[in-house]
């Protein structure tokens, strides 16, 4: 298969050669290297977010769209079958391309390229993620360096350098890039009513709700914040009648008769902020998995990472958009209102309103777009928290997992059917402006 | 005479300071007396050093004026010999005693071998030390002849107790993560040791025991959590670096393997950035509460239901932070108001007023932008109503110095606390505690025969009229910083006091009475003994 995939490489880069060199030409037609250089620094930037605060799921969502754009248009403006995504997403100006007729190392200018990315969009890290990213940039350069002809190495550094600037100076403007206070606002007044969110713990910082202004945020492929906008949630009522009340019924009847497998399919699909890869970064995990287990081809790594990044922070976008429209009570609020002052759910409930469940958009964004790209019934394993010692679990497709994801959250008690339902919804929606954008020529 | 009695205690009250039944409390004064007493050490180094920084205090001469060792992390550690006076400012004099140690990350005072000498266990990035005391603040290196294997980790916490029946104290030792792994540390939490007796010999340690799962430890304590007579092993870990870790507690019993509690005997998960443990019976109810520093958040934990009818207690823990103001979770004064960064926390009593205050050393890991890099210390006030009050700026100790570990000890046998704080990359700080009309206290000094001369495991009680307060006798905890000596207490306007003490065997002596403001030896088998500086 290597040798197939360099006999291949080889070919085009005959041809290109033949064809005057009117494009770019690859100095190193395997591409083994700037696979390796990928797998490191996205399981580098994975343990970034587990390891820094700033990094909550939507600000990490962000991050890995930005970095999966920068990927992609670096390997992009090397193929013959890629196209770039300059002009589809929002606010995306053209992207430097390689100089013709010049030779390029793909490995040097992913490797200088995610270098600068990490530094940019995972940079709040503290002193260990920061010395951890110094000692990877010197590995690898070191690595890609070897062999290479000095003029070639800083060619394709430099290009690689002006990529990723080039889209950290997009970045800039789309309103998620300063983060403080860890995303909780100093200042903020909760709206009166039994219907709406209110503080669901004792942390001090967590009695206002995380990011409220993160639906605002510029899309990356969504016409607009509200392009996929859900209905209204069940309306809230403590009749016991009432779908509201029926719905939290579920939950406490749900915890009380958790078995084992659901107990750890709550756990398996927690993504704590601060305490784990977050979910965003979990179905990033997933991704990378399957390219180790596939052998997958640099080009479709790129445009996989780009296609799930995007999508992934636009469901972000739209279900904050979502949540602080309708700013509904979390079930431990109401449960302990209604049902039993000392009810708590069997997962951490996250600070901020209930509808949707975050994990349900962004999971059907997920299993939108890989569904597309790979196939309908794409089985995999999923060992990203294997360390924390939980077991892989196999699935037959992404909509499995998907699934999965979001019932979860009826398992773990933070979230109510409808938010968990509708969720998936709105990941479908936005997942379908996803898969309209054109990555091959 | 009725009246008389009345117009007595109206009069009491109106010329003493504001004490505990009232709700606004004295604030102390303190003045930095940093470099007219000498002091000038710098815990220094780099990523290595990003943790610990802690300050010993221990009385090495026998003169009863607390002597102090400061880590120098990359530096040399500094030992200062209490050159102070009675009441005076305070003075030290850097000199030569043989803990001048690099790579030192921490110290805890213990007398190790019970002669009446305190020996220290010097923590470090490398091989830690177990020091023995000579006498004369002279103290040798004694790995060897106490058989302590030093390891070479990069050691961050330390608590000791003597098991039952032993002649010979346990030590545990706290240990971070793999320091030669640079790109991916995070999961490398290297193995906490414990150090026990070796049943074959006398005098020394036998190989230590790893106690695993271990999830990068910043303090350790063994404490009585629930008045059993044993205690067990309280060890705060740090989240940023362990996979599936948590806090943890240990069952440390006698002639048994560690234990770790488990959730059917009802422990909980709890996940923080543990990096400092301050213990003290706030609520009154017999058992220690838990102060546990972290970044963004504090936790203060009580026991959720304290046994009433003889039951065993249940380690359920509730946290109080929030309901008692001690969250200090960001700044509380300044323009950086960025989260704040906890490490070495204390109870301690700052205005005498009879209830114990907290002290919290805060300073940014090392220019981390999501937290707060001019970060000030906290000095919680605690009130009659048993919530707490910063007052740290009127103080006059806010400092915001990157700041690591801390005592809040009395330098100057003045009966007031002074405090010393140990800063990153900066001069520790020390100031002389100068509180007007501060109410009245006792100091206490607790002395067994035999083995564990200091009573590690008691508990010493005092009354104060119909109040009683109680410390548990612990080394170990806060952040790297251990203490021996006088065990302070505030005593309000009580002009006199009563004190007794449970011993680690579970025998108590009777009530003793004591004048307030004078310092006390209570020997066991032996009446309270007052005691003056010569």
């Amino acid at each position: 298969m290597g040798a197939m995939r360099s006999l291949i490489a080889t070919v085009v880069v005959v041809t290109a050669a033949w064809l005057g060199g009117l494009a770019a030409a690859a100095a190193q037609p395997d591409a083994a290297q700037s696979q390796k250089v990928l797998s490191n620094w996205y399981t580098l930037m994975l343990a970034l977010v587990r390891h820094t605060p700033t990094y909550s799921p939507p600000v990490a969502s962000r991050s890995f769209a930005y970095v999966g754009v920068t990927v992609f248009e670096i390997v992009a403006s090397g193929s013959g079958d890629l196209t770039s995504l300059a002009g589809q997403l929002h606010g995306l100006k053209a992207v430097p391309q390689r100089e013709a007729g010049k030779t390029y190392d793909d490995a040097m200018a992913l490797e200088a390229a995610l270098a600068f990315a990490a530094e940019n969009f995972f940079g709040n890290t503290g002193p260990t993620g920061q010395r951890a990213m110094a000692a990877l940039k010197a590995k690898l350069s070191a690595d890609v360096m070897a062999g290479l002809s000095p003029d070639i190495a800083s060619r394709s550094q430099a290009y690689g350098q002006a990529v990723a600037a080039h889209i950290l100076a997009w970045s800039r403007s789309d309103g998620g890039a300063v983060i403080t206070n860890l995303g909780f606002p100093t200042q903020y007044q909760l709206i009166a009513g039994p219907a709406h969110w209110v503080p669901t713990n004792l942390i001090a910082l967590q009695q206002t709700p995380l990011l409220p202004d993160w639906g605002k945020n510029r899309t990356f492929v969504l016409p607009t914040n509200t392009t996929c906008s859900l209905p209204p949630p069940p309306a809230y009522s403590e009749d016991k009648t009432s779908e509201f009340y029926k719905q939290a019924l579920e939950i406490v009847e749900m915890k009380r008769n958790l078995t084992p497998d659901q107990r750890t399919i709550a756990r398996v699909w927690a993504d704590d902020a601060m305490l784990s890869t977050t979910p965003p970064g979990h179905w990033i995990s997933i991704v990378l998995q399957i390219f180790e287990r596939d052998k997958t081809s640099l080009e479709t790594r790129a445009e996989i990472l780009a296609r799930l990044g995007v999508g992934l922070a636009d469901a972000f976008i739209g279900c904050w958009q979502t949540k602080y429209q309708y700013d509904l009570v979390r079930p431990i609020s109401y449960i302990r209102r209604v049902f039993d002052p000392a009810w708590d759910p069997a997962l951490s409930t996250p600070p901020f309103p209930e509808y949707p469940s975050g994990h349900s958009t962004q999971s059907g964004v997920a299993a939108t777009v890989l569904t597309k790209l790979l196939g309908d019934h794409f089985a995999f394993e999923d060992a990203t928290y294997l360390k924390e010692g939980l077991k892989p679990r196999a699935y037959a497709s992404f909509w499995a997992a998907a699934d999965e994801a979001a019932v979860s959250r009826l398992y773990g008690g933070i979230h109510f059917r409808a938010a968990i339902e509708r969720g998936l919804d709105q990941g479908r929606c936005i997942g379908a402006f996803v898969n309209a954008l054109r990555t091959r020529r | 005479m009725r009246l008389v009695f009345l117009g007595l205690v109206l009069a009491a009250v109106s010329c003493s300071p504001s004490f505990a039944a009232e709700t606004t409390p004295l604030i102390p004064s303190f003045a930095d007396e940093t470099a007219s007493a000498g002091i000038d050490s710098v815990y220094a180094g780099e990523w290595q050093y990003m943790v610990g920084g802690g300050v010993a205090t221990f009385d090495c001469n026998g003169d009863g004026f607390p002597d102090m060792l400061l880590a120098g992390g990359a530096s040399k550690a500094k030992f200062y010999r209490n050159i102070s006076t009675k009441g005076g400012a305070l003075k030290f004099k850097a000199e030569t005693s043989g803990l001048e140690l690099d790579a030192v990350t921490g110290a805890y005072p213990i007398d190790i071998d019970s002669d009446g000498v305190t020996d220290l266990v010097l923590l470090r990035v490398g091989e830690n030390v177990v020091m023995r005391g000579l006498g004369g603040c002279r103290f040798e290196r004694a790995n060897e002849l106490w058989s302590f294997d030093g390891g070479d980790g990069w050691s961050t916490a330390m608590a000791a107790t003597f098991e039952h029946g032993a002649s010979w104290p346990t030590i545990a030792i706290g240990n971070y993560i793999n320091r030669k792994e640079e790109i991916a540390p995070w999961g490398t939490c290297t193995d906490n040791w414990l150090h026990r007796p070796d049943s074959k010999a006398e005098a020394k340690f036998a190989a230590p025991l790893p106690l695993k799962p271990s999830f990068c430890a910043l303090s350790m304590l063994f404490t009585d959590w629930n008045k059993s007579g044993t205690p067990s092993l309280r060890v705060s870990n740090d989240r940023e670096y362990y996979e599936g870790g948590q806090e943890q507690l240990w069952h440390i019993d006698a002639n048994q393997p560690p234990a770790l509690y488990t959730e059917k005997e009802g422990w909980r998960p709890l996940r923080i950035w543990g990096m400092g443990i301050a213990s003290y019976d706030l609520n009154a109810d017999g058992y220690p509460d838990y102060f546990l520093t972290s970044m963004a958040d504090n936790k203060l934990q009580t026991l959720a239901a304290p046994p009433t009818g003889g039951q065993p207690a249940q380690p359920v823990f509730k946290d109080v932070a929030f309901a008692k103001g001690v969250t200090a979770h960001r700044p509380f004064t300044g323009t950086d108001l960025r989260p704040s960064t906890g490490w070495h926390a204390q109870f301690a009593d700052v205005n005498n007023d009879g209830l114990a205050d907290l002290f919290i050393a805060k300073g940014n890991v090392a220019k981390m932008p999501d937290f707060a890099t001019k970060d000030p210390n906290n000095l919680l006030l605690q009130t009659g109503s048993g919530t707490f009050e910063e007052v740290a700026d009127k103080a006059g100790v806010a400092s915001t110095a990157t700041s690591r570990g801390a005592a809040l000890v009395d330098f100057n046998l003045d009966g007031l606390l002074d405090l010393v704080v140990v800063n990153r990359w900066e001069t520790a700080q020390l100031w002389r505690n100068t509180t007007a009309h501060a109410g009245h206290w006792v100091e206490v000094k607790l002395q067994q025969p035999g083995a564990n001369r200091d009573a590690i495991g008691a508990w010493l009680e005092v009354k104060r009229g119909t109040t009683f307060m109680r410390r548990e006798i612990t080394v170990g905890g806060g952040h790297a910083s251990g203490q021996s000596g006088w065990w302070h207490f505030g005593l309000g306007d009580a002009p006199q006091a009563e004190i007794r003490a449970l011993w680690p065997d579970g025998t108590s002596t009777d009530w003793q009475k004591a004048d307030a403001n004078g310092f006390y030896v209570l020997e066991r088998g032996k009446p309270l003994q007052a005691w003056a500086a010569k």
